[in-house]
């Protein structure tokens, strides 16, 4: 027996336990059951590769690993779930390709992909943990014999602080379990403690980590006179050509590319004259090209609120009663020219299509609208603008019979 | 193992099941009998028949496939644990030999051009539908023919290879013969996946022939294998209880068994997906064709059924690792998942009969009963005189002590 453990009986430093080695995986797996029969319940075996039945041997209850993958995975899939309901359906709704706000097919993808993360990480950080890792120290450290257990030794290391600890019984229990041989191990007080300095190295790491996020948050909340910080450069400023930008691929040095001659693009026809430009035979049309409707009065009444209200007002008086001009009158912006009203007679007596063109290409200052308006809104527009007319001009053979009755006079 | 000899008369199968070979294939043809006699009165030149027909060819089919793949696949990742289990997968495959015989009447409906089965194969469709028309050097019935038997062929062969080595070692117990197989095995690997992806366009795709998936091949083989593992469960705990397979098998290969279904039916399930998602998400009329008669009425309850009863039932009941290490439930879901594989690809078929509603009738179960009769009857007489056993393969004793981890 070669059992070099260091008897030192009066002067030692305090027992950590018995590191015990065994000649091959079916001797440790008898021992391991002998320990266990003899109820040790601080001890640990170590070997080079997983054995087959020690879980058995040892006693070892089965693992909680897995419910802690399975509730990660849940965990994952409806975080996953409730993340894209709530940043789609109600945080800042947007219709994707014509699906619902709430879908569950498109939610799939990343419920699984989430899913399968958190319970990747739920294995891994688990696993480590139940292990009782990250471990500093440990007294098999301290044996020579030890650097085999990643090759060819198979060890039992039995704890000093189990109740039923005692070096002589102990050493009998693993020799006659069939240790080739058995050490004795201290607790070694200088190497086993982590260094004081690890500890502030974690800390200074823990905030230097956190740096970023809070400035981040500090520059993102509430106004700055900087701009913010560009997380993502490539995205917030993305090599593309802008409008009238240079380019050296084309011979005339244009990024923008012009129509090719002599070429109309795809749905750009406008053969119909009169529907497009207003004129027939360079004289203006004074008939819609469709048939006016109640539905495309309708439609006139609402782009001109959207296209016509903000300069020319609700009814069309001009002046300031548009919110637009209101603003300018207010700041006494220099160069604001009040618009017209639509009522004057100059106005009333333009034909529709002098109208249309108004629209379509501006005047004096009045920005041409064409490129905004479809043609066809641009007629509807016209249409609403001939009832607004008649309604600020209005005869009183202009109102029903049976509600004339109901008229009072005005007092002047 | 000491005593060869006795073990080799242990894994036959017992004479009494032997004798049941004629018996099933007697039931077999009678069933197909009644199935033809009640659909001769239907006066539709075969049309319910022939789509009745084509599930259950696929479906009989599939499980020699799933067969042969897994045969494949334990040669290429030098498998020690299945070789217990692997000889049944091996007659399994062979037994693919039968649905060359039972594609004639599909072979038949289809070259007689009259369309009944496959819209393509009827000349006056192809000559009104330009897509079609441009298909046709592809989709006409010589070339369906030609192919169909062409896939028939290459699986038989290679699985009767496999067959043969391993039970030539038997005999020889020569590990060279391992050796053979499984340098054979990546290149059939190769090979039946490609054409099972062709076999699955030809026989289940162009029963619309605008319509087209490039995973539907994919789709088919995780059916396949979910079909195969299921029965192949089944069949070993019969066989354990009945003699050949008793001391051969542990829960240890119930549980890796039930871990390749569990695997199957998370396989198929995220295939099926993949497939619906893209074409549910891009919306295109020619893609969302297959789908569209799938999606609503007594089909689209079939389609949430397969979704629950395919995968999300059977994917949290096999997920622990009790169900897959007690005989009675593994059983139970490997007969479920073995009815749902079948569902399946009734779903898959037969909205091309009737887009509204699934056309229920008395001859699907005689044709159910008239092909699985023949099937199995030929597969026992395959049987009959074999060890059920690989008992000349090196890593046997390996598959014997297996313990998972």
């Amino acid at each position: 027996m070669d059992a070099h453990a260091h008897e030192h009986p009066n002067s030692s430093p305090p027992v950590a336990g018995l590191l015990a080695q065994f000649a091959s995986p079916e001797a440790l797996r008898a021992a391991a059951a002998a320990v266990r029969a003899a109820g040790w319940t601080r001890w640990d075996v170590h070997s080079p590769f997983p054995i087959h039945g020690i879980d058995r041997a040892m006693g070892l209850r089965p693992s909680p690993l897995p419910w802690l993958v399975l509730g990660a995975a849940v965990v994952g899939v409806v975080l996953a779930l409730a993340m894209q309901l709530w940043m789609n359906g109600i945080d800042y709704p947007l219709i994707i390709s014509g699906k619902p706000l709430l879908s569950l097919p498109t939610s799939v993808p990343i419920m699984f992909e989430l899913g399968v993360l958190l319970a990747a990480i739920a294995a891994f950080v688990g696993a480590i943990a139940l292990g009782g890792l990250p471990l500093y120290g440990h007294p098999v450290f301290f044996s020579s014999r030890f650097s085999r257990a990643s090759t060819d030794g198979f060890f039992i290391f039995l704890a000093a602080d189990d109740q039923r600890f005692e070096p002589i019984s102990a050493q009998a229990l693993l020799r006659s379990a069939g240790a080739v041989s058995v050490e004795t191990l201290q607790v070694d007080e200088a190497s086993g403690r982590v260094p004081g300095g690890l500890y502030w190295i974690l800390a200074t790491a823990v905030v230097l980590a956190l740096l970023p996020p809070v400035l981040v948050t500090w520059y993102r909340t509430g106004p700055k006179s900087n701009p913010r910080i560009h997380l993502i450069q490539d995205m917030d400023f993305q090599e593309k050509y802008r409008p009238q930008s240079a380019s050296p691929l084309f011979a005339d040095g244009r990024a923008t590319r012009p129509t090719v001659p002599e070429t109309i693009p795809q749905g750009r026809l406008q053969a119909d004259e009169h529907l497009y430009t207003g004129k027939v035979a360079e004289q203006w049309v004074t008939t819609f090209p469709m048939q006016p409707t109640a539905a495309m009065m309708e439609r006139g009444r609402e782009r001109y609120g959207i296209f016509c209200t903000t300069c020319h007002g609700l009814v069309g008086e001009g002046g300031v009663s548009g919110i637009t001009s209101a603003r300018a009158v207010k700041r006494r912006e220099p160069n604001w020219v009040l618009p017209l009203s639509l009522h004057t007679q100059s106005v009333r007596e333009q034909p529709v299509g002098q109208l249309f063109h108004t629209i379509t290409h501006g005047v004096r200052t009045m920005p041409a609208l064409g490129a905004q308006i479809p043609a066809e809104d641009r007629w509807a527009i016209v249409l609403y603008v001939r009832a607004l007319q008649r309604s600020q001009n209005a005869t009183l053979d202009d109102v029903p019979e049976p509600i004339r009755s109901q008229l009072r006079p005005v007092s002047p | 193992m000491s005593n060869t000899t006795g073990a080799e008369k242990q894994t036959l199968l017992p004479a009494t099941t032997a004798g049941a070979a004629a018996a099933l294939l007697v039931v077999g043809l009678a069933g197909m009998a009644c199935a033809a006699a009640l659909e001769y009165g239907r006066g539709d030149q075969w049309r319910y028949f022939l789509h009745s027909y084509l599930v259950n060819f696929c479906f009989f089919t599939s499980l020699s496939l799933g067969a042969l793949f897994f045969v494949l696949l334990q040669h290429v990742a030098r498998a020690g644990w299945s070789v217990t289990v692997r000889r049944l997968a091996e007659l399994l495959a062979a037994n693919v030999v039968v649905m060359l015989v039972l594609f004639v009447p599909l072979a038949a409906s289809v070259l007689a051009g009259q369309g009944t089965l496959y819209p393509w194969a009827a000349p006056h469709t192809a000559a009104a539908d330009h897509a079609i028309e441009q298909k046709q050097a592809y989709l006409n019935p010589t070339f369906f023919v030609v192919r169909s038997v062409g896939y028939l062929v290459v699986w038989w062969l290679t699985a009767r290879y496999l067959l043969r080595l391993s039970l030539r070692q038997d005999e020889s117990h020569d590990a060279a013969l391992t050796l053979s197989m499984e340098r054979f095995s990546p290149l059939a690997l190769i090979l039946l996946v490609v054409t099972l992806t062709f076999a699955s366009f030809d026989w289940l795709m162009s029963l619309w022939p605008h319509w087209w998936s490039t995973i539907f091949g994919v789709y088919y083989l995780a059916g396949a294998a979910v079909g195969f593992v299921a029965l192949l469960i089944i069949f070993t705990v019969l066989l354990e209880r009945a003699g050949p397979l008793t001391d051969q098998v542990t829960a240890e290969h119930y549980h890796d068994l039930g871990k390749l279904l569990l695997a199957g039916v998370a396989f198929w399930g995220y295939v099926a997906f993949s497939q619906y998602l893209l074409i549910w998400y891009a919306n295109i009329p020619e893609e969302t064709a297959w789908y569209q008669p799938r999606h609503g009425g007594p089909w689209g309850w079939m389609s949430l059924g397969l979704l629950a009863g395919h995968l999300a039932l059977p994917l949290v009941g096999l997920l622990s690792r009790w169900p897959k290490r007690n005989r009675l439930s593994l059983t139970f879901w490997a007969v479920w998942l073995l009815v749902m594989h079948w569902i399946d690809l009734y779903w898959s078929v037969m909205p091309a009969y009737d887009p509204h509603q699934p056309p229920w009738a008395l001859s699907d179960a005689f044709c159910l009963v008239g092909m699985g009769g023949v099937y199995l009857g030929a597969l026992i007489w395959r049987c009959r005189g074999r060890s059920l056993v690989p008992l000349g393969d090196p890593r046997r004793q390996e598959a014997l002590d297996f313990e998972n981890y």
